[in-house]
């Protein structure tokens, strides 16, 4: 009951034996020890292990590993470039979408699905795909304030 | 030197936070991110009945179970936790008795999840059911059985008040009325699930413990207690926090049993709390029910209030009678109220235990206050502005209960959001199924005494500067998102005149940072910012000495412009690098530190039992305008804008208060349109994030922030709270903007849809009833 | 690390392989995007010997258009299915559930058919395996006693698929594939009035596909649904509906409902409406007939009369909205 995973983790390929009933979110935090994707609650309720798959958001925490064979897996630790933030990473840093940061990771790749589909979203297409993340601190107003200056920032 | 430049400025300036960058990368680690091969499963076995005496607890066959390392049960703890002194009467693992649904009984730690899960299978315990109570009405009946046996009527703690003459001040009134007023019980749902790691160290007999909580201090205490090890075997490391907002103010369970495990396993044992056990754990804001009754003279002055209210303060003490006195002394401090009586009940019930939660015992009572002044203003015809301003507060004062008001920046908030909501040209003229509701609300600035009262300071901070010219400010205060660590880096370079950039936070690991009392009831700015200012001014003192003995001058004629010292404005003066030189020639690395306490005056009053609580050095005031529509036919309640403005005194970090601010509000938001737990025969039937109404982005409405600066005296740079005030004005300015829009006020928090059709059909029936009498 | 229980997975490559996989085992299960499925797993609600998982399935990933009718693969996720143009512009009711189904990341990997088999939920039943252990579990699933009508042995356990109303006034039919071979029923007959047992499959089959013919001319639809946050949150109540107007008389009127019993269905008894003006007595009488047929438990914390008044003004507002524009 395990099965050679192979897949490209964060630009790398991998390939990793896993027990057919490994959650992705076990397998990225315990396995390969990328523990920035966060488990917030017990399945597909809070979006705090919001990952890309195949460039489209994905629970994680709903995710077996094994069916990921030959996907594209991109986490949080996936989008600093040269050790520097990412342009929405730098927005969320500095318009404090994030406080407690720990809903921050699956936020961030949220926004990073939706700005990839949706270069230039308004408030309300903002609001619609960061829909599935629960943020606990903000009151969410400076995360669309940061989802905004990012998308400025990349698609001027 | 660099010609022309000054001290650099923080205080004041929009900062985004110091841990910033490791939050967005994912790069901070939380309690559940330290990963290593030996670290064990710790699982926990919970109590599937409500009230019953143990019988017996079998956990051999769990223990022989192949992979399963140690099982601990209440006979391997025998001493009570709890966050107040005089009451700890909660056990890590229940010993003879369990008083709720999912109260922890044993635990494991095994090699993984499986071998984890395969022992709680295997877990046997007898209990002997008792009769359960799920409210404070069924506890306090006559005959009940006792949940605690020195708590007579399953009463925690009648908290009782009788300031002024009240019937002299009803007497004198033009009007008086009463309401009773329901909130339900709300839990802080923090993003992070509880996580606790514990290290023990068998060779040295030494415990480490990583753990998700707001006062480290306070876990250090309860492990030493529980464990019966020295303080000094111990040591706590607060991770990154996500979040608090109160329910981790006390010690958990989970941090405790992780260490009984670690100590019997002699190894690393972490225990993660899935989001069903994080509801179970509670500590949130209890339910409670609020009888209030207020007189008004005819021009909107307040002559008396009378409340009583009743909160289901679940199986064990915890923050409970705090929470009890908190909703009795916060009547005051926000208006001049001359007289005001107050009976608080605090009742055991068979329901997981709530705590201190944002707004810690005021918001309820808030709720009903502001509800019912609302509603008298407009019986007298009076604009709820005007009432408000009718009975403002002028500070320098203290209260009719003896708190301390310094400063009071109230007035100001009123006028800045009637200005900016357009209250006088929109209210009541938005149409048919809108409206606009207002009210205010106030929060202290850090509890005057704490409850582990030894006459240490409240606030210490050390500065450490060494040869590479960096300087590390080590403090206990734990971040915990709030931006604690940000706002206590800006003090030290205010001071300093340096960039934020030179100064480098160690924030919470009792073996290198001095102790302080945690991150709660907003007191970290106020008594930790005052702290890291000494500290940063004996700091100063160091290097102004220094600078002064190498350029041959007096330490008075010395200018500190942050990278550079010099004797006078033609002086070309050393640079900051010299100074630390010369500074460290003299005294080798150089520690300082600097020091906080409350002054006596702020310690709240002495007229009734338990009258301290209440007492701080300021307080924080908000007010603020909401704007609803409601759906006629489906009773949705839609918030379309908030105005607040928030007095904080001075905002040291201008984001991070906008940030809080929002925050807040939105937090009472949640309280008010869709947060509650419910529970089946005391099983917590919303104890996951579906049935749990956390709001989403999709109806969280814009929050336009307002801040008004009336410094505090003695704040940091005139600094107060900006944490907590927003939060409680939300749910009345709700009701009272509902109240404008469609005429009916509710009463019962949260008004979820079903509750405001309720509302809707009955006033349908009796207006039906009415034209047909 | 969550404790799963242990189970194979399969990752077939055709329908024929993977309904192959699932023959003979009454407890594999078929897996597309799991956010129902995996939940249930954890939940120890669904225990499988083993998962086939239908991702990898090419002819299940489909959207076709042809001669008019709609073809729907099964496991076409929600978010293309909301973000097609044509499905859009044709089965709107489709295209607008489609789009409101939980929250976006749950649209971009759940899929048509995941929707449409969706197991019915409760409150005492949509918990942990302690919570319901605790609570001597339910007539659902391993206990005797339904905590919704205590004494009763009916389950109310409540459909809530955001889809299947939008696709029955389509009057859509799904192909379904099992060990006895492939066949195509309505899709009203896919379910049961019955909260335990819920659809009408056989062991071992699956759905495949559904196919929604071309609506009858001039056809307007929609779908509203009621919930008390804007996301995530499984519908209190979801109706579709589909109007024909002609010269101010409606031609045709076809109402369907969700979240309010353990079948979703099709309101019966308008058609009397059929010929005339939707005016409002006509509608407070959609109103009425909606209510009527629909039938909430106390499955939500949300009170089921609520969910009753609601349902019914839901639909009164989307009919008169498509008789009007």
């Amino acid at each position: 009951m395990k099965t050679v995973l192979s897949l490209r983790l964060n630009g790398r390929p991998r390939d990793d034996v896993v027990p057919d009933n490994l959650l992705l979110v076990d397998y990225l935090r315990e396995a390969v020890g990328l523990t920035g994707t966060k488990i917030g609650c017990d399945g597909g309720e809070c979006g705090c292990c919001t990952v890309l798959i195949d460039g489209r958001p994905r629970h994680a925490c709903l995710t077996l590993a094994a069916a990921c064979q030959g996907t594209v897996v991109e986490t949080i630790e996936a989008l600093e470039t040269g050790g520097r933030l990412s342009a929405i990473q730098r927005a969320f840093h500095e318009k404090l979408g994030a406080q407690c940061g720990f809903c921050t990771p699956g936020m961030v790749m949220a926004a990073e699905g939706l700005l990839r589909a949706n270069p230039r979203p308004n408030e309300a297409d903002i609001r619609d795909g960061m829909a599935a993340n629960i943020c606990r601190c903000t009151g969410y107003v400076k995360i669309i304030e940061a989802v905004e200056a990012a998308a400025r920032e990349i698609a001027p | 030197m660099m010609d022309g430049a000054g001290p650099v400025r923080s205080i004041g300036v929009p900062t985004p936070l110091v841990d910033g960058p490791e939050k967005v990368s994912g790069k901070a680690r939380y309690a559940a991110d330290y990963l290593g091969h030996d670290i064990l499963v710790g699982r926990i076995w919970r109590s599937p009945v409500a009230h019953a005496r143990i019988l017996a607890v079998d956990v051999t066959k769990a223990q022989a179970l192949p992979g399963v390392v140690a099982a601990v049960t209440g006979a391997d703890c025998d001493k009570t936790f709890g966050v107040l002194p005089v009451a700890m009467n909660e056990y890590p693992l229940a010993r003879e008795r369990v008083r709720y649904r999912g109260e922890p009984v044993a635990a494991i730690a095994a090699i993984d999840a499986e071998t984890a899960q395969r022992a709680l299978d295997l877990i046997a315990v007898e209990f002997a059911p008792l009769p359960a109570y799920f409210s404070a009405v069924d506890a306090r009946a006559p005959g009940a059985v006792l949940l605690h046996d020195d708590k007579p009527g399953n009463v925690e703690r009648h908290a009782t008040y009788a300031i002024g003459d009240v019937d002299a001040g009803f007497a004198a009134a033009d009007l008086v009325r009463e309401e009773t007023y329901h909130c339900a019980e709300v839990c802080q749902v923090q993003s992070e699930p509880h996580a606790a790691l514990a290290e023990y160290d068998a060779e040295r007999d030494e415990l480490t413990v990583r753990c998700s909580t707001q006062v480290p201090f306070y876990v250090h205490l309860m492990l030493a207690r529980t464990l019966d090890m020295e303080k000094s075997r111990i040591r706590v490391i607060k991770p990154h926090i996500g979040g608090g907002f109160g329910c981790r103010t006390e010690t958990l369970a989970i941090e405790l049993i992780a260490a009984l495990l670690a100590r019997k396993a002699k190894g690393r044992v972490r225990i993660v709390a899935t989001r069903e056990e994080t509801f179970i754990t509670h500590r949130g804001r209890p339910e409670q029910t609020t009888r209030l009754r207020i007189g008004l003279t005819r021009d909107g002055r307040i002559t008396a209030v009378e409340c009583e209210t009743v909160q289901r303060g679940g199986a064990y003490s915890g923050y409970g009678i705090v929470t009890i006195l908190y909703s009795g002394s916060m009547i005051f401090a926000i208006y001049d109220v001359p007289a005001a009586r107050y009976d608080g009940y605090r009742i055991a019930t068979n329901t997981p235990p709530p705590g201190a939660f944002r707004g810690h015992g005021t918001v309820n009572v808030r709720f009903a206050f502001e509800s019912l002044l609302d509603r008298m203003a407009a019986e007298l015809g009076l604009d709820p502005f005007a009432v408000r301003r009718a009975n403002l507060l002028k500070a320098p004062t203290f209260t009719a209960n003896d708190l301390m008001v310094n400063s009071y920046g109230l007035p100001d908030c009123l006028d800045r959001v009637e200005a900016a909501s357009g209250w006088r040209t929109r209210k009541g003229r938005l149409g048919p199924n809108r409206g606009l509701g207002m009210a205010c609300s106030h929060y202290v600035s850090g509890a005057s005494k704490p409850v582990h009262w030894t006459g240490e300071p409240h606030a210490t901070v050390n500065l450490k500067l060494d040869f590479d010219g960096s300087i590390t400010l080590l403090t206990g205060a734990a971040e915990i998102g709030q931006g604690s660590s940000t706002v206590l880096v800006q003090c030290v370079a205010e001071v300093l005149g340096l960039d934020i950039g030179r100064i480098r936070i160690i924030a919470a690991d009792s073996a290198v940072t001095p102790k302080d009392n945690g991150s709660y009831s907003s007191r970290v700015t106020y008594m930790v910012g005052n702290a890291a200012i000494e500290a940063a001014n004996n700091l100063k003192a160091v290097l102004v000495k220094a600078a002064a003995d190498r350029l041959g001058v007096r330490v008075e004629d010395v200018e500190c412009l942050g990278e550079s010292y010099r004797a006078g404005r033609q002086d070309e003066g050393l640079s900051f690098d010299d100074v630390v030189k010369a500074a460290l020639a003299d005294a080798g690395t150089i520690t300082v530190k600097g020091n906080f306490s409350t002054i006596p005056a702020s310690h709240g009053g002495k007229k009734y039992r338990g009258a301290a609580i209440g007492g701080t050095m300021a307080f924080a005031y908000a007010a603020q305008v909401v704007e609803v529509s409601v759906d006629p036919d489906t009773a949705e309640i839609r918030v379309e804008k908030v105005w607040v403005a928030h007095d904080c005194g001075r905002a040291l970090n201008p984001l991070a208060v906008e940030g809080q601010v929002q925050g807040s509000v939105w937090m009472g938001m949640g309280q008010a349109l869709s947060e509650e737990t419910r529970y089946h025969d005391g099983l917590g039937i919303t104890g996951n994030m579906l049935d749990y109404r956390v709001p989403t982005i999709v109806e969280s409405p814009p929050i336009e922030v307002h801040i008004v600066e009336a410094a505090d005296p003695h704040g940091p740079f005139g600094a107060k709270e900006a944490g907590e005030s927003s939060l409680a004005g939300f749910l009345p300015a709700l009701a009272n903007a509902i109240e404008d829009a469609i005429g009916i006020r509710p009463t019962e928090l949260p008004v979820t849809p079903d509750r405001l059709m309720a509302l809707m059909e009955k006033r349908a029936r009796d207006g039906r009833a009415t034209k047909a009498s | 690390m969550e404790y799963m229980p242990a189970f194979r997975l399969h990752r077939p490559a055709s329908v024929e392989e993977a309904v192959a996989l699932a023959a003979g085992d009454p407890a594999v299960r078929f897996l597309a995007g799991g956010t129902d499925m995996v939940v249930n797993i954890r939940r120890g609600i669904e225990r499988p010997t083993a998962l086939v998982d239908l991702s990898a399935i090419p002819e299940l990933g489909a959207i076709d258009i042809d001669s008019g009718a709609l073809r729907i693969g099964a496991a076409v996720t929600l978010a293309r299915l909301a973000a097609d143009p044509r499905v859009a512009a044709v089965w709107t009711a489709v295209a607008e559930a489609a789009g409101s189904v939980a929250g976006p990341t749950h649209r971009a990997y759940g899929t048509v058919g995941g929707n449409l088999c969706l197991d019915t939920r409760c409150l005492y039943y949509n918990q942990s395996e302690w919570w319901r252990s605790s609570n001597d579990y339910c007539l659902k699933h391993r206990g005797s006693v339904c905590h919704v009508a205590p004494g009763g042995k009916q389950c109310f356990a409540v459909f809530s698929g955001d889809l299947t109303p939008g696709l029955l006034i389509h009057d859509a039919t799904v192909d379904l594939v099992g060990p006895g071979g492939r066949r195509t029923i309505p899709l009203g007959d896919l379910y049961r009035d019955d909260g335990m047992d819920h659809l009408a499959l056989a062991a071992g089959e699956m759905v495949a596909a559904v196919r929604v013919p071309a609506p009858p001319r001039g056809a307007r639809s929609g779908y509203l649904k009621s919930r008390v946050r804007g996301s995530i949150d499984f519908p209190l109540a979801g109706v579709a509906a589909l109007v024909v107007s002609s010269d101010g008389l409606a031609t045709d009127i076809r109402v369907a409902v969700t979240g309010v019993n353990p079948r979703p269905h099709r309101i019966r008894g308008i058609d009397v409406h059929r010929g005339h003006a939707l005016d409002d007595n006509a509608l407070d009488a959609i109103r009425e007939a909606v209510r009527t047929q629909a039938k909430p438990m106390k499955t939500t914390t949300v009170a089921p009369w609520y969910r009753r008044r609601v349902v019914g003004a839901l639909a009164r507002r989307l009919v008169a909205r498509l008789a009007s524009s």
